[in-house]
């Protein structure tokens, strides 16, 4: 695992890394620590990362233009911040968890949890999705979005308006962070559930999700039985 | 300022509708003929008076003239309320009415033996059966020994009772007005006594007691009887207050709305009074008008002034001396001059109303302010970013080396502590400050690892400063710069005087992260500035700007 360090303390970051190879130990691939924006941001865009351990205010300037590109980015995002108040705002943006200082290894370890999948359970719903458009990032309000189809290493999000964007983060990644709203419903597919109009067997026992616009969206037979369960 | 002064007949109901009701003459006073010498047949309505002079005598000093003058009563009075007749005469007299001795003011032809008798103003009561309508005369025999030269003509006839009443329910108005004057004379004192900085109060007072005095010399009359050879004095009190009066409000307003050039045009005014005041002296009444259509005249070119450069309050004044011309039109002189200052007081109390209001709201902001700015002080080291990073390296310290970390707490305990000594003053010794700086380096150290150096130059320890400011300013050095190559970063205080006043530079010798100009001001510049401003007002300026070296902030204090 390839993991980033934003902070400009340079007692806290030695002690983040520490944790961090701690936690992981074999699984650490490279850890690397930055302590300004302009170096940072250079290094998330020329480095293929997992995971960037952020810290939203460097050298007095706020961190939060760092963070949308950090969340368009094809990594997890998670905050440690000394400003508990920047919690929500932060999981609205799409960051994977959010870590107050001061803080211990078990609060870390826990955060790490979240990116190995274990911790699923996400106390704060995310309002945009941030894409890379043109050297820019634009930030999609999370209503938009009908259906999520993953291709490789990065994802599609299908919207409202019909248009579809790319998003750097994979399927599964997503899946992370939007499991309160979309369900993965097929290996390749994230739904939200809002959207099921209602469920369809084709022949040869395929199934498909009816969405409310008429968009079908193939669901995986280990999925059927799950869906259900949740829809009806 | 325009008057018509002679319908001074009887006055009613005077400052509080400003409205003059005359009543309707009772007579008519014809050509009035004079003639030195002393014959008692002149005072006989059919005396032949053809080769008499229509002139006024023309006298030595103490000898008896006789005045004849045809008298046609329009009504008879109604029974029970006699008619009196009032001569407006120097001198003492002898009042014959179609004949017959009718009242004495004095001892006309006797006052160089016998000492001075009777008053002013006399006033006597004509017999009801001599009063019928129809022709009559008045003969006066009178001498003025005191002052030959004048000789009085007129007389006022109505109402016994009005006449003596008429001057009085005037002269209880206008004391009214005198004792507004006077208490406003020892307020404005009083304010002055408070603010000795305050010279317009002290002038206003003045005034308002010249008013005060002025009033009392006017109507004093109505109520002291004063021989005529004493008239003058009164006259001349009321000439030189008068004068004071015309100096004085355009030299309070001139203070209030100043001008360019503002002595010269004072000393300018002054000499034109001056000038009025000597030239034509014996005229009391002529010049006491002349100076107060000056002073008008003045005032209105500052007001007017005022009012053009957006002066506060000058807009009101203007009005009232409008408002005080009108009132001068309508009224007599005498009146009008009180009625247009109390005018003029009155907007000052207004104006004076609004200041303290201002004061007020501007005491009261500066409470707020100084609560807001304590607050922020108390805030600095429990605002989360620097509470929880500090924590959060504390307990790395003390989870990874114990002793060191113990070191961290005694810093942070030190930074506490004179945070809390200095937590609700307004100025602390620059060694306090500089002390406070000194522990936070040191906590900045223990969390970025980096060697903070801290050197200064020209220190004066006498001197104060608001508390906690170069602590920000050294704050910011902190945060927006990284270590040079020896990962160092140093910061130098220095302190200079010169004739202008007071200069502290910090400087920071690393490399800035922050841009020169980002336009929005951070919180801790804003902290900085609002603690100068409380303690000097408007006297100092702040540089802070990107140097060669790295940061440079530059406090000037002017003294």
């Amino acid at each position: 695992m390839n993991i980033l360090v934003i902070e400009d303390e340079m007692r806290i970051a030695k002690r983040i890394e520490r944790m961090t190879k701690d936690i992981l130990g074999s699984r650490l691939q490279s850890l690397t620590h930055i302590g300004t924006l302009n170096e940072a941001l250079n290094f998330v865009s020329n480095n293929p990362l997992d995971l960037v351990l952020l810290d939203l205010n460097l050298n007095g300037e706020s961190g939060f233009d760092l963070l949308s590109t950090a969340i368009s980015g094809s990594f997890h995002t998670i905050i440690i911040s000394a400003y508990k108040e920047q919690a929500i705002t932060a999981f609205e943006y799409g960051v994977l968890d959010f870590v107050p200082k001061p803080f211990n290894q078990e609060r870390l370890e826990a955060a790490f949890g979240r990116l190995t999948g274990k911790e699923k359970s996400q106390t704060h719903s995310v309002k945009f999705l941030a894409v890379r458009k043109r050297q820019r990032i634009h930030l999609i309000p999370i209503e938009e979005v009908l259906y999520i189809k993953g291709a490789g290493s990065y994802s599609e999000l299908f919207l409202v308006d019909g248009t579809k964007e790319l998003h750097d983060k994979s399927l599964e990644k997503l899946e992370q962070l939007l499991s309160d709203s979309f369900e993965r419903v097929h290996k390749s597919f994230l739904v939200k559930m809002s959207e099921v109009k209602g469920l369809n067997v084709r022949s040869g026992s395929k199934y498909e999700a009816e969405l409310k616009n008429g968009a079908l969206i193939p669901v995986g037979r280990t999925r059927v039985k799950d869906l259900k369960g949740k829809w009806v | 300022m325009s008057h018509k002064a002679f319908f001074r007949f009887h006055w009613i109901g005077l400052t509080l509708l400003i409205t003059a009701c005359a009543d309707d003459p009772v007579f008519i006073e014809h050509q009035t003929l004079s003639r030195v010498g002393d014959q008692m047949e002149w005072a006989t309505q059919n005396h032949d008076d053809k080769d008499w002079d229509k002139k006024k005598a023309k006298l030595q000093g103490g000898e008896i003239y006789w005045t004849r003058t045809k008298i046609d009563i329009l009504k008879a009075p109604e029974p029970l309320h006699p008619y009196g007749i009032r001569p407006y005469v120097y001198g003492e007299y002898e009042v014959f009415w179609d004949g017959i001795l009718i009242g004495r003011n004095g001892n006309p032809g006797r006052e160089e033996t016998l000492p001075p008798e009777g008053e002013m103003f006399a006033t006597f009561i004509l017999p009801t059966h001599l009063t019928q309508e129809g022709e009559h005369l008045l003969a006066i025999r009178s001498s003025v020994y005191y002052f030959p030269d004048h000789v009085g003509m007129r007389v006022d006839i109505n109402h016994y009772d009005d006449l003596l009443t008429g001057r009085l329910i005037e002269t209880s108005y206008m004391h009214i007005l005198a004792g507004a004057f006077l208490i406003a004379a020892f307020y404005f004192l009083f304010l002055f006594l408070n603010d000795k900085r305050a010279y317009p109060m002290l002038i206003f007072s003045v005034s308002c007691f010249l008013f005060f005095l002025l009033n009392l010399a006017e109507f004093i009359n109505t109520y002291l009887s004063i021989h005529y050879s004493l008239h003058h004095i009164r006259l001349e009190i009321i000439g030189i207050l008068t004068f004071g009066i015309s100096f004085l409000i355009p030299l309070y307003l001139s203070m209030q709305f100043p001008f360019p050039r503002r002595k010269a045009f004072l000393i300018i005014y002054a000499g034109i009074l001056l000038f009025i005041f000597m030239v034509k002296h014996d005229l009391f009444d002529f010049t006491a008008r002349n100076m107060a259509l000056s002073m008008w005249l003045f005032c209105f070119g500052i007001a007017t002034h005022g009012a053009l450069r957006k002066k506060h309050g000058a807009p009101l004044v203007l009005l009232v001396l409008l408002l005080s011309l009108l009132i001068n039109f309508v009224i007599s002189f005498d009146i009008g001059l009180y009625v247009g200052f109390s005018l003029i007081l009155l907007s000052m109390f207004y104006l004076l109303s609004i200041r303290i209001r201002q004061q007020r709201i501007a005491y009261e902001n500066s409470l707020v302010q100084s609560t807001r700015l304590r607050l922020e002080l108390l805030k600095k080291n429990i605002q989360p970013h620097f509470l929880m990073n500090t924590l959060t390296s504390l307990i790395d310290w003390v989870e990874e080396a114990p002793k060191k970390g113990a070191l961290f707490i005694e810093a942070l305990a030190n930074e506490f502590d004179l945070l809390n000594q200095i937590e609700n003053q307004t100025l602390i010794p620059i060694t306090q400050e500089i002390a406070l700086c000194r522990t936070h380096m040191e906590i900045m150290a223990f969390r970025k690892e980096v060697n903070y150096f801290w050197e200064e130059e020209g220190i004066d320890p006498v001197e104060k400063i608001p508390p906690a400011i170069l602590h920000t300013l050294l704050e910011n050095g902190i945060t927006h710069s990284l270590p040079a190559e020896d990962n160092s970063v140093r910061f130098k205080l220095s302190y200079e005087t010169n004739n202008k006043g007071k200069r502290y530079t910090l400087q920071t010798f690393a490399f800035n992260v922050r841009e020169g100009k980002s336009g929005e001001e951070g919180t801790g510049l804003k902290y900085v500035k609002a603690r100068l401003r409380e303690s000097y007002q408007s006297n100092w300026d702040l540089v802070s700007e990107p140097a060669d070296h790295g940061w440079k902030n530059i406090i000037n204090i002017y003294s």
